[in-house]
């Protein structure tokens, strides 16, 4: 009998896989409410740094605090998202380090999925619970209509924006597969520049901007969906490009991954 | 007499080792430091983007501003991931038990490692700080050689009161088998805390009190702002003195949980 | 067509050439120089459906490069590979469904979760039919023994039970190929045994090819009849089990105890220049009271009642055995270079 993998298959496998591992997981509850608590810990005091700035003055370049407070919470929410249900990226390095990887090629099942499903970061609940409530926070802080082409278009951007996020992660940590030295800290280096994204980008120079929009396109998971939201001109425009980058993303993501995996040697050479 | 000489040097001894492997690691060592020079660019955006058409908030003025946020990052990048997680890596591996089987103490053996890799930290951030400050002009460092001095010696101290408290957060994981939610923690208390996100004169009224009752203000509060001689000098000496009254009481802390922590060893079952 | 078909497979590592310090890791930053390394250097190998081959040969040799390629784990640097008609490394999803693989040094099971969770885990990735699977894991769990672990997390399993397990996860799915990579390093004795049934097993009742890499003549003595032997990345031997030892084992020694010392003991085989002698007079300060003769001949040339007959014409022999030499001294010598790979693989060839 031949295997096909299909999507349900798929989602069945990764839901299989995903629930073992929590089980696991579930087994150190210490560790468990440690990492929510000081992953909310972290956002509650990045969000009183900005409720510091901003009780001094009014905006920046025309950006309010809940403005600035919902860019800064889709980075963490989307974090948080890629922390819950697909940690396992951050640990490629140790996969292809010590040679883990072989088991996951004699197995009938997709590399990334099992990749994805390595690991669960529990501070993604911390996260996604501080983040999404500030996101809620800031949308009812802001004048907006909201009817049902708004809510669908605004999914339509947050599932575009989780997807830019994890095709990130994948790619930065794919550099396991040249830098092998055991503190590879190229991917850490690649999610530290989600920090350009937390706030308005045109307070950074155009390069940079470019940069953070092209290269690395973190700005699409924050600024320009807010952008589009809060109808900030002349970047809404630039919003709706946002789907169009997820599906590079993940084409280039999972190319570099190919090629990747072209290049490894397993371990104990 | 002979025999303090003699355990003053295995701890020097240390110190090297750790450097030599600080070394060992260069590349990653490096990497992780850029990646820490990221945060450090965005915020110097952002203020400056806060200070277009400002002269001052809070009593700092632009200038003043940037010679913070390099200072600050300065001290910051003093003891580094790198070194905690040295620590806390020693425990959750488990060979925290090798330390024990060796006639020296856990307490003053990190901090020897972790004095030993701050020099080269703090080397390397010199030259990027320096590069950073040609770009940034008009930064106004204290002048005089007892201004220095002063900044030097609550440097020091600063790096004492972080370890203090990044030993004792390191100690918390013989509890749990993973360092990374703890590292989290208490890098966001330090970081709020410390004033290393925002000058401290920043917080409303109850929160900087609070900071000034709590060690963390040791860290970078004491050091940046004597270097931007926002203090007089009798007021410097008595900040530093604070920053020894929290080194000792930490340390005494530290030497009574890692009392407890050891008892924790013989529960995991070893 | 053969189940495993390579030729000329090739994989090359490159290797940083570093000068020593910190100048020599600066330079490299820059420099990039990589030394190549050849693991596998051109092998040619076919295995038939339902043979058990040995693959041996010492640390390095590239045994488990080869293995990593035909599993698709590694794409080879050069050659073909026809795994049941596939490319391994090319259509990776589909070899993976017919083969399985046991790496000793690591499992493959899931650290945290029992051992029976992590099977049905497999169950469903292998998407193995309700019926096959509760056979399979009621007969595998019966023959390997491992009713008492099956709630363990692999994490607290020991090794012989984390083996065992091991080997029932790879071969859940009835796989037509299964690889097994030092499947019984570090064993007691009595997992070895239940391990290579196991495999004896398997192999007899459902034809299911075996490739072995090991460094235990156990293993190989009892489980395979073809040996490849593989030396610096080239395969130097590759034939019957039995031609080897026909070949180089000729070798026999016969070890008598005496009543009492022979007088001009080494003289006896004087007229056979290939029979050598060593005679021991009892010593009682050693605590070695009893004389003894060794005698060590070429059994193609004479036979061992010959010379138990002329040991016993001259003295009352008490007790006697004789040794041949194991596999395992054979495969030293070729690991050593004592025997040249030309001499093997005449040995090979001869005598089908």
């Amino acid at each position: 009998m031949e295997i096909r993998n299909t999507p349900r298959r798929i989602l069945y496998l990764y839901w299989r896989l995903y629930s073992q591992q929590l089980k696991a997981m579930l087994e150190y509850s210490a560790d468990f409410y440690i990492m929510i608590g000081a992953a909310a810990l972290t956002q509650i005091t990045g969000f009183l740094f900005l409720w510091v700035v901003f009780s001094r003055i009014p905006d920046i370049q025309g950006w309010g605090l809940w403005e600035v407070a919902f860019m800064y919470a889709a980075i963490y929410v989307s974090e948080g998202v890629g922390s819950l249900f697909f940690e396992g990226t951050w640990r490629m390095l140790r996969l292809v380090n010590l040679g883990e990887l072989d088991r996951y090629l004699v197995r009938p099942v997709p590399i990334v999925l099992q990749i994805f499903c390595t690991g669960i970061g529990m501070n993604g609940i911390g996260n996604i619970l501080i983040g999404g409530t500030i996101i809620g926070i800031s949308l009812s802080h802001v004048q907006m209509d909201w009817n049902l082409s708004m809510v669908l278009m605004a999914i339509l951007l947050f599932v575009s924006a989780i997807t830019i996020r994890i095709a990130i992660n994948l790619a930065a940590n794919c550099s396991s597969f040249w830098i092998r030295s055991s503190g590879n800290a190229f991917p850490i280096m690649i999610h530290n520049l989600g920090e350009f994204a937390k706030y308005p980008i045109t307070i950074f120079s155009l390069g940079l901007q470019l940069f953070i929009s092209i290269v690395v396109p973190f700005a699409f998971v924050s600024f320009f969906p807010a952008a589009v939201l809060f109808g900030k001109e002349p970047w809404s425009w630039w919003g709706w490009f946002g789907p169009l980058v997820a599906v590079c993303a993940v084409w280039l993501s999972l190319g570099l991954l190919r090629v990747g995996l072209g290049k490894y040697e397993s371990a104990g050479n | 007499m002979k025999v303090s000489v003699a355990s003053f040097k295995k701890y020097i001894t240390l110190a090297l080792c750790s450097m030599q492997n600080t070394l060992a690691y260069r590349l990653s060592f490096i990497l992780n430091f850029l990646a820490s020079f990221i945060g450090l660019i965005a915020m110097y955006c952002l203020w400056q983007a806060v200070y277009t058409g400002r002269d001052q908030l809070s009593g700092f003025t632009w200038e003043q501003m940037q010679a913070y946020l390099l200072v600050t990052f300065f001290v910051n990048s003093m003891l580094s991931y790198y070194s905690e997680s040295s620590i806390s890596g020693k425990i959750i591996d488990g060979s925290v038990m090798m330390d024990l089987l060796r006639p020296i103490q856990f307490q003053k053996a990190r901090l020897a490692e972790t004095l030993g890799s701050c020099v080269l930290e703090g080397l390397l951030s010199c030259i990027l700080i320096g590069t950073a400050a040609v770009f940034t002009l008009g930064i106004s460092l204290p002048q005089d050689g007892v201004g220095m001095l002063q900044f030097g010696i609550s440097m020091l101290s600063s790096i004492f009161v972080k370890f203090c408290i990044v030993y004792m957060s390191a100690l918390l994981c013989f509890w749990t088998t993973s360092s990374f939610g703890i590292y989290w923690a208490r890098t966001s208390i330090t970081n709020l805390l410390s004033g290393a996100l925002v000058p401290l004169t920043f917080f409303p009224g109850w929160l900087e009190s609070l900071a000034m009752a709590l060690p963390f203000q040791g860290i970078v509060n004491t050091p940046v702002r004597i270097a931007l001689g926002m203090t007089g000098r009798a007021e410097a000496w008595q900040m530093i003195g604070v920053q020894w009254i929290w080194i000792i009481l930490l340390w005494l802390l530290g030497r009574w949980l890692w009392s407890r922590a050891v008892r924790q060893i013989t529960i995991h079952g070893g | 067509m053969s189940i495993i078909e390579a030729r000329g497979l090739k994989k090359v590592f490159k290797q940083a050439i570093k000068d020593p310090g910190l100048g020599g890791a600066i330079k490299h930053l820059f420099t990039q120089q990589y030394r190549e390394k050849y693991a596998v250097e051109g092998i040619d190998l076919t295995i038939e459906e339902g043979e058990t081959v040995a693959y041996v040969g010492p640390n390095g040799a590239g045994k488990s490069t080869t293995i990593k390629m035909l599993c698709g784990v590694l794409i080879p640097s050069g050659g073909e590979i026809l795994v049941d008609g596939r490319v391994p490394h090319k259509q990776r999803m589909e070899n993976a469904q017919h083969i399985g693989a046991v790496f000793g040094q690591r499992t493959q099971l899931w650290w945290d979760i029992p051992v029976r969770e992590s099977l049905t885990l497999l169950r469903d990735i292998y998407q193995v039919p309700p019926a096959a699977f509760k056979k399979n894991l009621d007969g595998f769990t019966e023959l390997l023994g491992m009713e008492s672990f099956l709630h363990l997390s692999a994490r607290k399993l020991s090794l012989g039970q984390r083996m065992r397990a091991d080997l029932a996860a790879a071969l859940l799915h009835d796989p037509k190929i299964v690889y097994l990579d030092e499947p019984t390093i570090g064993l007691d004795v009595a997992v070895k045994h239940r391990i290579r049934d196991f495999i004896k097993e398997m192999n007899r009742e459902k034809g299911t090819t075996m490739m072995l890499t090991t460094h235990d003549l156990g293993d190989i003595e009892n489980l395979c009849e073809r040996l490849v032997i593989i030396d610096q990345g080239r395969i130097i031997y590759d034939g019957k089990l039995q031609e080897v030892k026909d070949a180089f084992a000729r070798e026999r020694t016969i070890h008598t105890q005496l009543s009492a010392p022979i007088v001009g003991a080494e003289e006896l085989f004087a007229d056979m220049p290939e029979v050598t002698v060593e005679s021991r007079d009892g010593d009682e300060e050693k605590g070695d009271s009893i004389p003894s003769l060794s005698i060590k001949f070429d059994r193609f040339r004479c036979t061992a009642s010959e010379i138990v007959k002329r040991v016993m014409n001259h003295g009352e022999v008490v007790d006697f055995r004789i040794d041949e030499p194991s596999i395992e001294e054979i495969i030293t010598r070729v690991y050593e270079g004592q025997l040249d790979s030309a001499a093997l693989s005449e040995a090979g060839k001869g005598r089908e």
